[in-house]
């Protein structure tokens, strides 16, 4: 009886039991990043509950995420404050229960700080390599696996 | 190592850019079908003071957001010599969302004061490196692109933005001053281009 109850609770913790979304800005997400270094690769998926093609390629990239054990994946959410529930639910949904981040500063010096090239179009995602932390690449918009697995290989090796 | 090296060097090549400020107006003579059923060009669109060009849709979050800020600028500066434009350049969704009908529907809704045009095989997209939508391009009387990027610092609400980018630089254009702050940028929906 005992363990039913407790396989009850432990069942139901894990199904109430919510992703936290830690409010980030760009000197913070870049500082989660660098903490990295010398352990695994990086790869920086910024992306929105609104923006389809964002939605379209999450569950790839979660994928890629088990896939790889010397990979850490960090998604930034930019979505408006209001949907941190919605945004949540997703994230649930989407198979992660631990950590995620959302976009807490304006625009124009979020995007400055997380990349000088990024125009602020979304999905936008960057790799960065394992040992020396630089970047591989980085794209704006909704891509092929393959890109994503090119720049992976690539960043896991240098 | 060599390789790697070479291979990341490839990888951050392959990008658009952006029209980089004090360049000329591209593809003024594109053909682009207005709402009214009639064609357009940037030339035609072309105010005596500047000209205001909009890369827009119908259904992107921050274009809903901010599109009520589209008419009001419009409204002020339009008067000025300002010519406005908004382009929709989401090629690949001209048979759903981004139809001319809806567009019509769209613009009638949210009481659009300005030309609103599909730009054929986003041409005029990729000529600016426009790359979302709102995406902002503001032109002198010369044709010569003076300010970039976005309208305001709050797209959520008019009545909390903190800095006018561009209504600062439109007001400094007309006033023939150098304008400030000539790029800025924010977060908008990726143009679907064909």
């Amino acid at each position: 009886m005992i363990r039913i109850i407790v396989l009850s609770a432990f069942i139901l913790t894990q199904s109430c039991s919510q992703v936290k979304l830690i409010p980030s800005t760009s000197e913070q997400i870049m500082s989660k990043i660098k903490s990295f270094s010398s352990q695994k690769a990086v790869l920086l998926n910024i992306w929105a509950l609104w923006c389809v093609p964002c939605v379209e390629e999450f569950p790839m990239i979660v994928d890629l995420d088990d896939e790889y054990d010397e990979l850490e994946i960090i998604f930034v959410s930019a979505d408006f404050h209001e949907q941190k529930s919605e945004v949540q639910k997703f994230l649930k949904k989407q198979g992660l229960d631990s950590i995620s981040f959302i976009k807490n500063e304006k625009d124009d010096p979020f995007i400055s700080g997380i990349h000088p090239e990024w125009t602020g179009s979304l999905p936008f995602t960057v790799v960065y390599s394992k040992n020396s932390g630089i970047i591989v690449d980085s794209w704006e918009g909704k891509h092929s696996e393959s890109r994503f697995r090119d720049a992976i290989d690539i960043a896991i090796k240098s | 190592m060599k390789y790697i090296l070479s291979f990341i060097l490839l990888l951050s090549l392959n990008k658009a850019s952006e029209l980089s400020i004090g360049s000329m107006m591209p593809e003024m003579g594109h053909r682009m079908k207005n709402i009214n059923g009639k064609n357009l060009t940037l030339s035609d669109a072309k105010g005596d003071v500047g000209t205001l060009v909009i890369f827009s849709c119908n259904t992107c979050p921050w274009v809903i957001k901010w599109e009520d800020r589209y008419v009001s600028i419009t409204e002020a500066y339009s008067p000025k010599g300002i010519g406005v434009i908004a382009v929709n350049s989401n090629a690949a969704r001209f048979s759903g969302d981004d139809s001319l009908e809806k567009m019509k529907k769209h613009s009638k809704k949210n009481k659009y004061n300005f030309p609103y045009v599909q730009d054929p095989g986003s041409k005029l997209a990729k000529a600016f490196g426009a790359t979302k939508t709102p995406h902002i391009y503001l032109f002198d009387d010369k044709d010569r692109l003076v300010y970039r990027g976005a309208i305001d610092d709050n797209a959520r609400s008019a009545n909390s933005v903190e800095e006018q980018f561009l209504s600062n630089a439109i007001d400094e254009l007309i006033a023939g001053k150098p304008i400030s702050k000539e790029t800025t940028r924010a977060i908008g929906c990726s143009i679907k281009f064909q």
